[in-house]
């Protein structure tokens, strides 16, 4: 079993790490010991104490300092300042917080390659091979977000790895897949509510999503688009997984365009009439409706999308749009007028929803 | 802290030809609370999201402070965004979703803390810091969604219509607190809504947005009193500016605006105005606010040359004020807003005075205000 570089560090050193939570107040007490001000307590630093102890600090960060205390004379100077600059060497690349389990960047890296190859072929069920399966990782559940960038700022893939760590407050699996694309898996824990929960997963792993879209956007490089799926095993299901993911943000990007997060659960319809070939599209159209132009007037289309989107409620649609109730009803009523469709019966709103869904997606004559 | 400027800023999507954004210019002062304001597809979101960082501008320059900050990251702006789809972060408490933030820039634990609590004060949240957001209102999330831009004490806030979300009530009451709180913080704030109430009561200065083009750019008072073109005096003011076709002619040394069911006369300093500006004689539009109709006995009988009659259609009663619906006026429906003490009553033909000091008269084929221009 390999040792963690801490282990390694303790047993050359023969002296523990030791680990403190720093409370507020408690800054006061290391700088009764130390010349320098506390933001001086970085990895690498060393003082010595009031009992002649030299203290080297290991790992600092806002919560807890990590340190080792060796006697006077234990190691030469060269050795003291080789080390203080391999832990600033290490704090630099983010591998010194003990919470950040690095994977080998070229394995997840060839993940993501093999996942896209398997898309590519059609080979949505493929299997992960043992040698990309992390160590044996992939056996277990995870949450699949898929994240693609908008912004084309070149992303740093351990800055982002960091970030999403901090947000998700566990251990994360970031696979870059293509270009400003990258698979995250994170423990499937996440689902798990303290004190019983009265959100559905659904719920839970949106709004999940959407807090790790509002991260990014103030705290990376700028704007991007996730989605996220169930928990999945992804030894066997990643790559249909990820065709999923990336289907979900198409059809999301497509459908309802000003949405950031996009789930695969509120998509269904989407996706059906995605799947319908063109001819047919226009032909349901052309049949379905006296006056198809009317339906791209972007008036009647904002007023019908709100209307929808408000349950069909005339006075919540009217408040949403800021206009008189009468003149919601006047635009319905031209609406019936043009096409013959009276869109507060159930049958015709059910034709107008897929018509205007039809509408994105189908070039027209 | 800092102010903001924008020069000749454009905003175009791949694969389209028109611009989101044109040419828009502005200097936004150092703790000014600037609001853009304008309908749906006006352009103020994108412009607000090039200043965040959020989207790329397409040509021209952006400075926050003295920076330009064309190629700079959000994170990087120095600056804090409430959006209206503010999403907090489900899994933790109020206390860290404050404190994420800083956390992620390192800062010391105890400087963490005293941000976090003393913003949590100031918005009256500290009972909360322990509770995870499904256990909020709206109007407390909203509240914590400020919070979290409060504590990185950013040279600008940028809020994207942050209370559309909210009932009616709870709206109210947040303008009243966001203005409260921009004032304490002394920040620059960038404000985009679509409600020009909101407009009115928080800005320093308001931006109407048309089309992706600034209309006018001034304080409340201005944009009110003295809009510049048709658009922007039917956007600010609720109920709507009335506007009535018609034409201008001259009687007896006076200049008259005569349309459908009204004569009335100009004061002398519109009219060489507009004998000036060669508009006797032509077609011209009228522009009068509902509250410059009276039907007071003391403002009939000054005003004889600009009473006007028509039926009241309807009339909405709200206590302290009454909406009437009037025929007879021009072609459309005319809205009067009377003293909710007025007597006036549905069915009935009454008398109206017009306040001839504060007509608008607007060209129909150029829109723009005859007098501004």
């Amino acid at each position: 079993m390999e040792l963690s570089w801490r282990s390694k560090l303790e047993t050359l050193l023969g002296a523990p790490i030791v680990t403190e939570s720093r409370a507020p107040g408690e800054a006061d007490a290391w700088r009764g010991i130390m010349d320098e001000p506390e933001s001086a307590v970085r990895p690498g630093y060393r003082f010595r104490l009031p009992d002649g102890k030299i203290r080297l600090i290991v790992c600092a960060d806002g919560e807890k300092v990590e340190y080792v205390d060796l006697q006077p004379g234990e190691l030469t100077g060269r050795e003291e300042a080789l080390l203080e600059w391999l832990l600033a060497e290490l704090e630099r690349s983010g591998r010194t917080d003990e919470g950040s389990r690095r994977r080998p960047d070229r394995e997840l890296r060839r993940l993501g390659e093999w996942i896209q190859e398997q898309i590519g072929a059609g080979r949505l069920k493929a299997a992960v091979p043992d040698e990309l399966n992390a160590g044996g990782r992939l056996g277990s559940e995870w949450v699949p977000f898929l994240l693609m960038a908008d912004h084309t700022a070149k992303a740093n893939d351990a800055e982002l790895e960091k970030l999403l760590q901090a947000y998700l407050e566990t251990d994360v699996l970031l696979v870059p897949i293509r270009d400003q694309e990258w698979l995250i898996l994170a423990p499937d824990t996440l689902l798990q509510e303290e004190g019983g929960g009265e959100e559905t997963p659904e719920e839970l792993l949106e709004g999940i999503a959407r807090g790790m879209h509002d991260m990014l956007a103030s705290e990376w490089l700028g704007e991007s688009h996730i989605a996220v799926a169930h928990p999945i095993e992804p030894a066997s299901a990643i790559v249909e997984t990820v065709s999923l993911l990336r289907e979900t943000v198409a059809l999301g990007r497509r459908f309802h365009q000003g949405d950031t997060v996009h789930v695969p659960w509120n998509i269904h319809l989407e996706r059906l009439l995605h799947s319908i070939p063109e001819e047919q599209r226009i032909r349901f159209i052309e049949q379905a409706v006296n006056r198809s132009d009317l339906l791209l007037e972007p008036e009647i289309v904002t007023t019908l999308e709100t209307y929808f989107a408000m349950n069909c409620n005339v006075s919540d649609t009217a408040k949403k749009l800021y206009i008189h109730r009468n003149t919601l009803l006047y635009r319905l009523d031209k609406l019936k007028q043009d096409t013959g469709l009276d869109v507060r019966l159930f049958r015709d709103a059910v034709l107008v929803k897929l018509l205007l869904l039809l509408y994105k997606v189908t070039k027209r004559r | 802290m800092a102010g903001v400027r924008l020069e000749h800023v454009y905003k175009r999507y791949p694969g389209s030809d028109v611009a989101s954004v044109k040419d828009f210019n502005l200097d936004i002062k150092d703790k000014e609370f600037l609001v853009l304001v304008g309908p749906s597809g006006c352009g103020k979101s994108t412009t607000l999201r090039m200043i965040a960082g959020l989207e790329e501008i397409t040509e021209g320059k952006l400075y926050i402070g003295d920076r330009l900050v064309n190629d700079v990251a959000p994170k990087d702006r120095d600056i804090a965004m409430v959006f209206q789809s503010y999403a907090l972060y489900p899994h933790m408490n109020v206390y860290q979703n404050m404190a994420f933030g800083l956390k992620l820039r390192k800062f010391k634990k105890s400087e963490i803390d005293k941000r976090v609590r003393e913003a949590a004060k100031i918005l009256d949240i500290e009972h909360l810091l322990d509770r995870k957001p499904k256990a909020l209102s709206g109007g407390q999330r909203q509240r914590v969604a400020l919070g979290r831009a409060i504590v990185r004490e950013p040279q600008v806030f940028l809020m994207d219509e942050p209370l559309s979300n909210l009932d009616a009530k709870l709206r109210t009451q947040m303008r009243a607190e966001i203005s409260k709180l921009a004032k304490r913080l002394e920040t620059t704030v960038i404000y985009v809504t679509h409600d020009q109430i909101e407009a009115m009561t928080m800005g320093d200065r308001i931006v109407v947005m048309k089309d992706g083009v600034i209309q006018q750019a001034d304080s409340p008072e201005v944009l009110y009193n003295h809009p510049i073109n048709m658009f922007v005096a039917g956007f600010i003011g609720s109920p709507a500016m009335n506007f009535i076709k018609g034409g201008l002619y001259e009687r007896d040394g006076a200049v008259h605006f005569k349309a459908e069911g009204l004569d009335i006369e100009l004061t002398e300093g519109k009219a060489s105005i507009v004998r000036e500006k060669g508009y006797v004689n032509k077609e011209v539009i009228l522009g009068v606010r509902p509250e410059d109709f009276h039907d007071e006995p003391v403002f009939l009988e000054a005003s004889p040359k600009s009473i006007v009659s028509a039926l009241a259609e309807v009339v909405e009663n709200l206590g302290h004020e009454k909406n009437v619906y009037l025929a007879g006026l021009g072609s459309d429906t005319v809205i009067a807003r009377l003293d909710g003490r007025s007597d006036v009553k549905e069915g009935a033909n009454i008398k109206l005075a017009v306040d001839m000091n504060k007509i608008h008269l607007f060209d129909p084929e150029t829109e723009l205000n005859i007098f501004e221009n």
